[in-house]
């Protein structure tokens, strides 16, 4: 993986401790999370139907999509609790001079 | 000795209970009787994206045939027509025998029909399953003018999706507003507009008087002597429990089967979950009877725990959705108990909710906006209802303040 794909998304201070910022990237959205041990990355959509998951609640770990529910480990991307069956996508991400960076393939 | 179980309905609720009970006891002989030839399968979609062709029939079931393999549960298709409550057996049309030591029964609930004095029965279509979601979508793909007679959540959702096909649709309510069962006014009053700015038609307050057929068109005669002509109707007027093979039993009835808050019916090992029960509520200390997809999943899980032996009560706070146009409404809680409300937001952009508040703590709350707008709001709204949180009016009607502060501050 080349050093282009690590792609700035803002600083470490832009997004609250259980929250999460939305990304746009070229035609993609992704979902950036500070948890309390770091900062994770998903796609920004829901598996379950396409809906922004900006507007989930974080609560520990997880993301709970606004519509309908689903639930998705914000670390592995696991889908946890039904409508939502199809796991989300993660990616990793690093934090450089308080600057959060993810890694797109 | 292996237990064997019997659940009688293979919709959601079943289907739950079925994978809960197989998570607590590897032994058990768990088989499923459904009246669909059809695995368990999602009904939301049915009313939208099956309509719209976004979804297809094999998107639409929770878990494929090796799912159920792998955990040895039995599907068969199969009508019941008789139950022994007393000597634990169901008999099919056939006289095929079914023996059980717990029965869960999970049938769901049916549509109600109109009362048509003609032979127009055949002319009025309903959608509950997915062979009647298929037919309306293949009858309606040349029909222009559509009617919705019942202006509740699948009617409105109906009308929706028609909207989108390019049909011309008019929504037609024996009430003074949309949804007026379970959705505050004000909500309902938001959902109206969008109907009307997308081209919809809703007649409030008038009762069908009489429906006749002439050369392919209906005519739909109203109570207050207007006429609606139209090329297909379809009727969402509410639901009613599926228990009428039980009306001749032991089994306590009342609007659907009467449960305790363990899934508990009158009868001994016999437990029932989902639509078809009437169950008692112990945060709300009452009984009722709710229809929802997240109601069935988590009565199936809590039945399906009981049945295995894992005494569990039953108290999730109620929660549902609607999803029409762009709009996404969602409800939580109840809201017909309380002696305070408070909005937050006024633009449906933006969401807007309102709360319905008993001595200070939240019963319930209703809210709509774009796409995934209160979602989040909502959620954190069962949460503090759950935990019976004294709550901030302040924070709770200024939408510049996140709600998740009342969680944090307990």
């Amino acid at each position: 993986m080349s050093e282009e794909n690590w792609i700035e998304v803002g600083s470490t201070d832009s997004i609250e401790e259980e929250d999460l910022i939305r990304f746009d990237h070229q035609d993609k959205t992704f979902c950036v999370y500070r948890l309390t041990d770091g900062f994770y990355a998903t796609d920004g959509i829901c598996t379950h139907e396409a809906v922004h998951l900006e507007d989930g609640l974080v609560m520990d770990d997880e993301i709970e999509c606004p519509m309908h529910q689903g639930i998705f480990n914000i670390k592995s991307g696991e889908a946890l609790s039904p409508p939502a069956c199809e796991d989300l996508k993660t990616y990793p991400v690093k934090v450089d001079n308080d600057k959060i960076f993810i890694k797109i393939d | 000795m292996k237990n064997n179980i019997i659940i009688l309905g293979g919709g959601q609720a079943g289907i739950y209970a079925a994978r809960e009970i197989r998570q607590n006891d590897t032994e058990a002989n768990i088989k499923i009787l459904g009246e669909e030839n059809l695995l368990p399968y999602e009904r939301p979609p049915l009313s939208k994206d099956f309509l719209l062709n976004k979804k297809n029939e094999d998107d639409l079931y929770f878990h494929s045939s090796d799912v159920l393999k792998n955990e040895n549960i039995d599907f068969e298709n199969i009508s019941i027509s008789k139950v022994d409550f007393e000597n634990k057996k169901l008999f099919s049309k056939n006289e095929d025998i079914y023996t059980y030591d717990s029965l869960l029964i999970s049938t769901g609930s049916d549509n109600k029909r109109l009362s048509l004095d003609n032979n127009l029965n055949d002319d009025v279509y309903y959608l509950r399953n997915l062979e009647e979601a298929k037919t309306i979508k293949e009858k309606v793909s040349d029909k222009n003018k559509i009617t919705i007679i019942g202006g509740g959540f699948i009617g409105l959702e109906i009308a929706s999706s028609l909207s989108q096909l390019q049909k011309k649709v008019t929504v037609i309510e024996i009430g003074n507003q949309l949804m007026g069962r379970i959705i505050p006014k004000q909500i309902a009053d938001l959902i109206q507009k969008t109907h009307l700015e997308n081209g919809n038609k809703i007649i409030l307050n008038k009762q069908i008087d009489k429906i006749t057929k002439k050369n392919g068109i209906n005519d739909i005669l109203l109570s207050d002597n207007s006429l609606i002509q139209t090329d297909f109707i379809i009727a969402g007027i509410g639901s009613t429990p599926s228990v009428k093979l039980f009306e001749n039993t032991n089994l306590k009835l009342d609007n659907g089967i009467v449960t305790n808050q363990f899934c508990e019916t009158s009868i001994k090992d016999v437990y029932a979950a989902g639509d078809v029960c009437n169950f008692y509520h112990p945060f709300y200390e009452r009984n009722m009877r709710l229809e929802s997809y997240q109601h069935a999943q988590n009565h199936g899980i809590c039945a399906g725990k009981n049945i295995a032996g894992v005494k569990t009560e039953y108290n999730s706070i109620p929660w549902m959705w609607s999803d029409q146009f762009n709009l996404n409404l969602q409800l939580t809680g109840i809201c017909d108990d309380y002696d305070e409300i408070i909005e937050r937001g006024n633009d449906i952009n933006n969401g807007v909710i309102y709360f319905f508040l008993k001595n200070k703590k939240i019963r319930g709350a209703c809210g709509v906006g774009i796409m995934g707008k209160v979602g989040r709001d909502i959620r954190i709204t069962s949460k503090l209802t759950e935990k019976n949180t004294i709550v901030d009016k302040q924070i709770l009607s200024d939408q510049n303040q996140k709600l998740n502060k009342l969680i944090q501050k307990q």
